[in-house]
């Protein structure tokens, strides 16, 4: 974990919190700058035996989502035995882990922003279109505008995937087991509302996207402010399965 | 400045089972316990409440005469290190160091000072630890921690024996150089005897004894001498130990040794020693005896 020299008390939740955006951003920093530039070198090699009509970055934004997921839930299920055991109390730990939920989803969502407002430049330069996987047909993403505007909702995508994350990943430490099948309720609400922000093809598992029949037609603003109430929903949830989570007793 | 410890009648349930059961106990600030207990007695129970790992079933421990859940002040003065440490395996030994910078009173010059000292690689995994290491790792998180109140559950178990005396020393050097409160949790009573002020024994998830460490010696007495003689002193006694070597024999009975006993024992050429603590936990803790 990351070198915070010694902690001030009423403080050291937020320090965590930084520490371990920064901590998290350093070891993934190959991951992430191969994805950066998989996301332009691709189009370009592909370019050689098809036409580019679709936005890779829409791509590397998805697969953003999950890995984001598996951040918040994998850094919460090691930081809870290592934090209480090194005088943290859960509260301070609960906080410090939000903290760096929003700033890992802002900083992956601004890059992802700027990712997509890089392709659109370079895709126009290169006489491309930047488009995207609809239900039947590909749909051009559209104007600068559009595309800022296409862009601009990552951050909110990626705080939720990380508060999903973040319970799936207390309740898997807390119920060794079986706290993972609390992924059947999460998923699919997540999972539906974020395939309905767009009517693109699911990038995930299909069948997760159970309730998109009931929310397709809310329209993108209902939808984010769905997705805005289920992210609270959620911080909620992993607030309190952690506030009492005991630590597990170890194994000889 | 140290922390004591009372925890008032403290259950802790796992399911239907009491780990604890209407535990009272009271630890003074600034001594070196022992906390004692078969396997399964509820020692680790015991810490993990004190030390806010769990939360009682019922009850209430107090730190410094504060409630310890979730109190920030107090938790970040207290270690408590469990065998092989709770640590992230992915992490190398230095990062895991720099963690227990959390604390606000973590020595990392003394830490890494330890860690050279005990031939720790800086470098290495976690996972890429013998379990030797592991347990040096967790013990120099725990001296380095400075805290008020300091409990190891048995976290010199993966040391050799030279690396156990090292930790031993370098504990008691920090004691005397810090006063502060130990906790030392162990099956190695004999080994940690000599450190310990006052113990603490648990037995099926109750305290079953809490004394100083003098009381304990006097609860029982060692007889050497020729072994004909001893035989004869120990006959009404209740004999925890014996030992023989050639014509000298040495019993270590459950009683203290009174003024007419010691007479007769110097008469017939018997010394008597202390009992050991060892010998006395067994006794104690019997499966078979009833009441303490």
């Amino acid at each position: 974990m990351a070198a915070f020299p010694n902690a001030q008390l009423p403080t050291r939740k937020y320090g965590l919190g930084f520490a371990l955006s920064g901590e998290a951003l350093k070891y993934f920093k190959y991951w992430i700058l191969a994805a950066v530039l998989l996301s332009f070198l691709g189009p370009l090699v592909l370019s050689r035996s098809s036409d580019i009509d679709l936005s890779t970055w829409f791509y590397t934004a998805n697969v953003a989502k999950w890995f984001t997921a598996f951040i918040g839930g994998g850094f919460i299920a090691s930081l809870v035995p290592t934090m209480i055991a090194a005088g943290l109390t859960r509260r301070e730990l609960s906080v410090a882990h939000g903290v760096f939920g929003l700033l890992w989803s802002a900083a992956i969502g601004v890059l992802v922003i700027a990712g997509l407002l890089v392709e659109r430049a370079y895709y126009d330069a290169m006489g491309w279109a930047q488009g995207v996987q609809g239900d039947d047909s590909v749909i051009a993403i559209g104007s600068w505008g559009e595309t800022a505007a296409f862009a601009s909702v990552y951050p909110l995508m990626y705080l939720v995937y990380f508060a999903a994350g973040v319970v799936v990943g207390a309740a898997s430490y807390r119920w060794e087991g079986t706290g993972w099948l609390i992924l059947v309720p999460i998923l699919p609400v997540v999972f539906s509302l974020d395939n309905a922000v767009y009517n693109t093809e699911p990038f995930g598992p299909a069948w997760a996207g159970v309730f998109g029949r009931f929310i397709d037609e809310w329209g993108t603003g209902l939808v984010l402010i769905g997705i805005a109430v289920v992210t609270l929903v959620l911080v909620v949830a992993a607030h309190r399965i952690i506030i009492d989570i005991p630590l597990r007793s170890k194994k000889a | 400045m140290s922390f004591a410890v009372t925890l008032r009648d403290v259950t802790l349930k796992y399911r239907d089972t009491d780990a604890l059961a209407d535990v009272n106990l009271d630890l003074e600030a600034g001594k070196i316990y022992g906390l004692l207990g078969r396997n399964g007695a509820g020692k680790t129970s015991l810490l993990s409440l004190i030390a806010a790992f769990r939360k009682p079933t019922a009850g209430e421990v107090f730190v410094d005469g504060e409630p310890v859940w979730e109190n920030a002040p107090i938790v970040s003065r207290i270690a408590l290190i469990r065998e092989g440490g709770d640590f992230d395996d992915t992490e190398t030994v230095k990062s895991t160091i720099e963690t227990g910078q959390i604390r606000p009173a973590f020595d990392t010059e003394y830490a890494l000072h330890l860690a050279d000292r005990f031939e720790l690689p800086l470098k290495k995994r976690i996972r890429e630890l013998s379990r030797g290491k592991r347990s040096i790792l967790a013990a120099i998180c725990g001296l380095a921690a400075r805290a008020e109140l300091t409990m190891f559950d048995e976290v010199h178990l993966g040391m050799d024996a030279p690396t156990r005396d090292a930790f031993y020393k370098e504990l008691l050097a920090e004691y005397m150089d810090r006063p502060h409160t130990v906790v030392l949790s162990t099956h190695l009573i004999d080994e940690v005897a000599n450190y310990l002020e006052s113990v603490v024994i648990v037995d099926r998830g109750r305290i079953l004894r809490h004394e100083e460490v003098e009381v304990f010696q006097n609860m029982g007495a060692t007889l050497t001498g020729p072994a004909a003689a001893v035989d004869e002193l120990a006959a009404s006694h209740d004999v925890l130990a014996e030992q023989q070597l050639g014509g000298t024999k040495s019993i270590t009975v459950a009683a203290a040794v009174d003024p007419g006993t010691r007479e007769r024992a110097a008469a017939a050429g018997i010394e008597i020693g202390p009992v050991g603590l060892q010998d006395l936990f067994i006794h104690l803790t019997e499966p078979n005896r009833k009441g303490a």
